[in-house]
């Protein structure tokens, strides 16, 4: 299908969203909360667009990561009506995280003036929303979103240590502002209140991942139950393909 | 069109004893049951009266509200107490009571019938043309008053698509915000593919202070189900869901029992009327929060999900509810239609202006003489409706705004008084439709306090889920809190507007895009209170409490004590008939005085404060 795309014309799939075509195309959108296992939620409004259906007069703003192209389309991904748009986005998401280096080159970059930073709960998170789709892909629901409004924020049921929780650190991994508190000490790690014994790799002896993650992912894999951390499997993997080709 | 009076065409006499939630809560109850109880022991009249509870006539001020038929008699403020005196002189020797009936304030003339009132004359019932008339328990009230006619007619000589073709010849538009076309919605569903569809009524009002979709769910349940089974038959559902607000427990219990009713008369079920239609009704109760009226959350809600609001670049009416063409309409767009269908477009086109067609239901609260439901036809002005229907200001004050649309809507001034009310010429004005809220506001009402009120509403009921919404409420909260706090600054003026483009732009719902009105419609029209807070550090209306201190003018001050009786802590002193004084050492200032004194005599000390 035939779009325009700022000004030019692109072949778009049905049905693909705006941002995806994008990414395609090699031209950038930015995102918070997108990521591309999960698709658009459309909460952090950063990624918005101008757009025109055909038979309309004006454009309207849309958000790239949600908005489905059905139609042959009109497509502006920079103006400056976007720009203000992102600036002020920058500005209010920037202080909830005041001091992370990825929102200060943001705010550098759109020219955001600073608030004053505001505390929240756990501190630099600016409620994306990606870490409890991480924690739902791996199948768990061990943190959620709690409160609505200038109130609402992430954590697990009532704060304490969720029985849901494996340690695996698949949320702390994803959030692109660090906020989510990963302790490693030795063999032990710390995360949402919960303290866990970190499994050692039967190759490096590298403390790499916790038990109650492990048999989780044994229970529904058809592999063995091996204990090695991610570069041990690699080689193993490695030297296993070189002798199956000699 | 209009509802007819006299409901009962045989003689006999009915008493309709109003048990709407105001009339409830003021005693209705009793009154009905006292009536029920004392009425047994007249065995000597041969005809016995009728005595039914109806649904709520609006006027829940004047409430217990008790009405008596053929002769069309109203009468205000009922007591159980006076349900006997009302038996024997009323319905036996046929006298009134002037002591019940309402008294015009200007002309001072006793009215007999609520219908002779300022307050009802000049209103248009169509949503409500039954509520107060019938037993909202008792489906055959509604058939006697051309209830499920509609419905008939359509089976019988209506396709599904003559049906859209009325609504949408009738120019019926969306009555729960928004104001889409109803008829345009149905035709985009019928035509959308789906293995089933469904219809849902949205009964979730969540606006504060709003109770007319309330009103027509407990006092009109048939006239929402015979409109979604003509919705059902235009569009070709199978099912509908009534999405009714958690806290409403009457009108679910009136509208079970009515969903009941129509089943056993083949309303509702497998073969309507012995027709192939086939559609059923279910209530599933609200989720508790604002924001769940807004459609794809109230879907998402429905569904068990969390109730947060989705981009809406596929309709509803494409993939809705369980990912099937869906339509949603609010209580009162549903309770249009049954006129609409049975009485054609045109007499419903023939009412309002020239793009808002029909009636629309207010609820008039705040600083008016008559408070309570009205229904009046579009384009009325709100002149009209605050003066001649509201009866004017309370203790004539100054008019300073009306709030319009909700917790989201704006702030209209004086000068805009004339404007006629519809869909379009409010959203020009800076405010909207809303659900219909009209909240009055005088001059001892400061704009600054009114919108960082609705902006904390805003920020608490957003539900959190985007940036521009939920960061953007949170800072133009805190910059409100600043100017009424006395510390705000010019730049903080240019900070609001700027956050209110990107809310307006970028939000992902409806709530998040409108949220800014109150600040924008405040800043339009009384940039000068702001200015007041900022460069002045006073509070012109002597509403915050950082800028403002009052004192009482001796001169005017009566000694009548009302000040003195509603100031909490005791900081005012005066002997009766004599000059009352504040000590401000002991004075919070919240104005409590200033609000009650009737001689003006309270004054604000209005120089600068620092
Ligand atoms: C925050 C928010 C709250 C809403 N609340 C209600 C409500 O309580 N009742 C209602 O009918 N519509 C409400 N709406 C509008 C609905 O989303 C929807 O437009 C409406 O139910 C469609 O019906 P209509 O076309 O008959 O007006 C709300 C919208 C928003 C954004
Ligand atoms: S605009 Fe507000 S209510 Fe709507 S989705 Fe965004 S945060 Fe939620
Ligand atoms: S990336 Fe589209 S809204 Fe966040």
């Amino acid at each position: 299908m035939k779009i325009m795309l700022n000004g030019q014309e692109r072949e778009a799939r049905e049905g693909e969203t705006i941002l995806e075509m994008c990414r395609r195309e090699g031209v950038p959108i930015p995102t918070f909360c997108y990521h591309q296992a999960f698709g658009g939620q459309g909460a952090c409004r950063m990624c918005m667009v101008e757009l025109r259906e055909e038979g309309q007069e004006q454009m309207r703003l849309v958000a790239a990561c949600t908005y489905p192209i059905k139609s042959s389309v009109e497509i502006i991904t920079e103006s400056e009506r976007i720009q203000r748009l992102r600036r002020t986005i920058v500005m209010l998401l920037a202080r909830r995280a005041p001091d992370n280096p990825l929102m200060e080159a943001l705010a550098r970059t759109y020219s955001s003036p600073r608030l004053t930073a505001i505390e929240v709960e756990p501190p630099n998170c600016i409620l994306c929303g990606l870490c409890i789709h991480a924690c739902e892909e791996m199948g768990r629901t061990a943190i959620w979103s709690m409160f609505r409004g200038i109130d609402k924020r992430i954590g697990t049921p009532y704060d304490e240590a969720s029985e849901d929780c494996i340690g695996c650190a698949a949320c702390a991994r994803i959030c692109p502002t660090q906020a989510i508190n990963l302790e490693e000490e030795g063999s032990t790690r710390r995360i949402w209140n919960k303290t866990f014994d970190l499994v050692a790799c039967q190759r490096c002896g590298k403390h790499y991942a916790t038990r109650e993650e492990l048999e989780y992912l044994w229970e529904r894999s058809e592999y063995g139950q091996e204990q090695l951390c991610e570069s041990c499997r690699k080689k193993t993997l490695a030297i296993n393909m070189k002798s199956f080709q000699q | 069109m209009q509802a007819s009076i006299n409901v009962n065409s045989n003689d006999r006499q009915t008493v309709l004893v109003c048990c709407g939630t105001g009339c409830t809560a003021n005693g209705g109850r009793e009154v009905f049951k006292t009536f029920e109880t004392l009425l047994k022991d007249h065995a000597e009249i041969e005809l016995l009266p009728v005595i039914k509870a109806t649904g709520c006539n609006g006027w829940c001020e004047k409430g217990p509200l008790v009405r008596l038929l053929p002769r069309d008699i109203t009468y205000c403020s009922v007591a159980p107490e006076d349900v006997s005196e009302i038996i024997d002189k009323t319905l036996i020797e046929g006298i009134l009571i002037k002591r019940l009936l309402y008294r015009d304030p200007v002309s001072k003339e006793y009215l007999s019938s609520h219908h002779q009132t300022d307050f009802y004359r000049k209103q248009h019932k169509i949503a409500l043309r039954n509520i107060g008339e019938i037993d909202p328990g008792q489906i055959d009230d509604y058939i006697e008053r051309e209830g499920y006619q509609a419905l008939k007619k359509a089976l019988q000589e209506m396709s599904g698509q003559d049906i859209i073709n009325i609504v949408q010849a009738a120019g019926l538009r969306g009555r729960g915000g928004g104001g889409f076309p109803t008829g345009r919605k149905w035709q985009a569903c019928k035509n959308a593919s789906g293995e089933e569809k469904f219809i849902i009524c949205n009964g979730d009002e969540g606006d504060p202070g709003a109770f007319m979709d309330r009103s027509i769910l407990e006092g009109d349940p048939h006239t929402i189900i015979e409109g979604m089974i003509l919705g059902a038959y235009a569009v070709g559902a199978s099912r509908g869901y009534v999405y009714v607000r958690d806290e409403y427990d009457l009108a679910v219990q009136n509208l079970g029992q009515a969903i009941g009713n129509a089943r056993q008369r083949g309303y509702l079920g497998n073969s309507i009327l012995g027709s192939d239609l086939a559609f059923d009704i279910e209530i599933v109760r609200g989720g508790g929060a604002f924001v769940c009226g807004e459609e794809t959350a109230l879907i998402a809600s429905i569904e068990g999900r969390t109730g947060e609001p989705h981009d809406k670049y596929v309709f509803p009416t494409e993939k809705g509810l369980w990912g099937m063409p869906t339509v949603i309409n609010n209580v009162e767009t549903w309770a249009n239609v049954p006129v609409i269908v049975l009485h054609g477009a045109e007499p419903f086109a023939r009412i309002g202006t020239e793009n808002s067609k029909g009636t629309k239901v207010f609820s008039l609260v705040g600083k008016v003489v008559n408070t309570g439901l009205v229904e009046v036809p579009m384009g009325t002005t709100l002149r009209e409706v605050i003066y001649e229907i509201g009866g004017g200001l309370l203790k004539k004050r100054s008019f300073k705004a009306v709030q319009t649309g909700g917790p989201s809507g704006g702030c209209i001034p004086a000068s805009l008084l004339d404007l006629p009310i519809d869909f379009d010429s409010l959203i020009e004005a800076g405010s909207m439709m809303g659900s219909g809220g009209l909240i009055v506001m005088d001059d001892h009402t400061c704009m600054v306090e009114v919108a960082r009120y609705y902006t904390n509403f805003l920020a608490g009921e957003s539900c959190g889920k985007c940036t521009p919404c939920r960061e953007g409420l949170r800072a133009q909260l805190e910059i409100l809190n600043r100017i009424c706090d006395g510390e705000g600054t010019i730049e903080d003026l240019d900070l609001l507007e700027d956050i209110s483009v990107t809310m307006q732009g970028a939000s992902l719902c409806a709530l998040g895009r409108t949220a800014p009105n109150p600040v924008l419609s405040t800043l339009r029209y009384f940039r000068e209170e702001y200015l007041a807070h900022i460069e002045e550090r006073r509070c012109p209306a002597g509403v915050c409490r950082a800028l403002t201190t009052f004192y009482i003018d001796p001169v005017k001050c009566t000694g009548c004590q009302v000040c003195k009786k509603h100031c909490s802590v005791n900081a005012i002193q005066g002997e009766r008939k004599e000059v009352h004084v504040i000590d401000e050492s002991i004075c919070i200032r919240c104005g409590e005085c200033y609000r009650q004194c009737a001689f003006d005599a309270v004054q604000l000390r209005q120089e600068e404060l620092r």
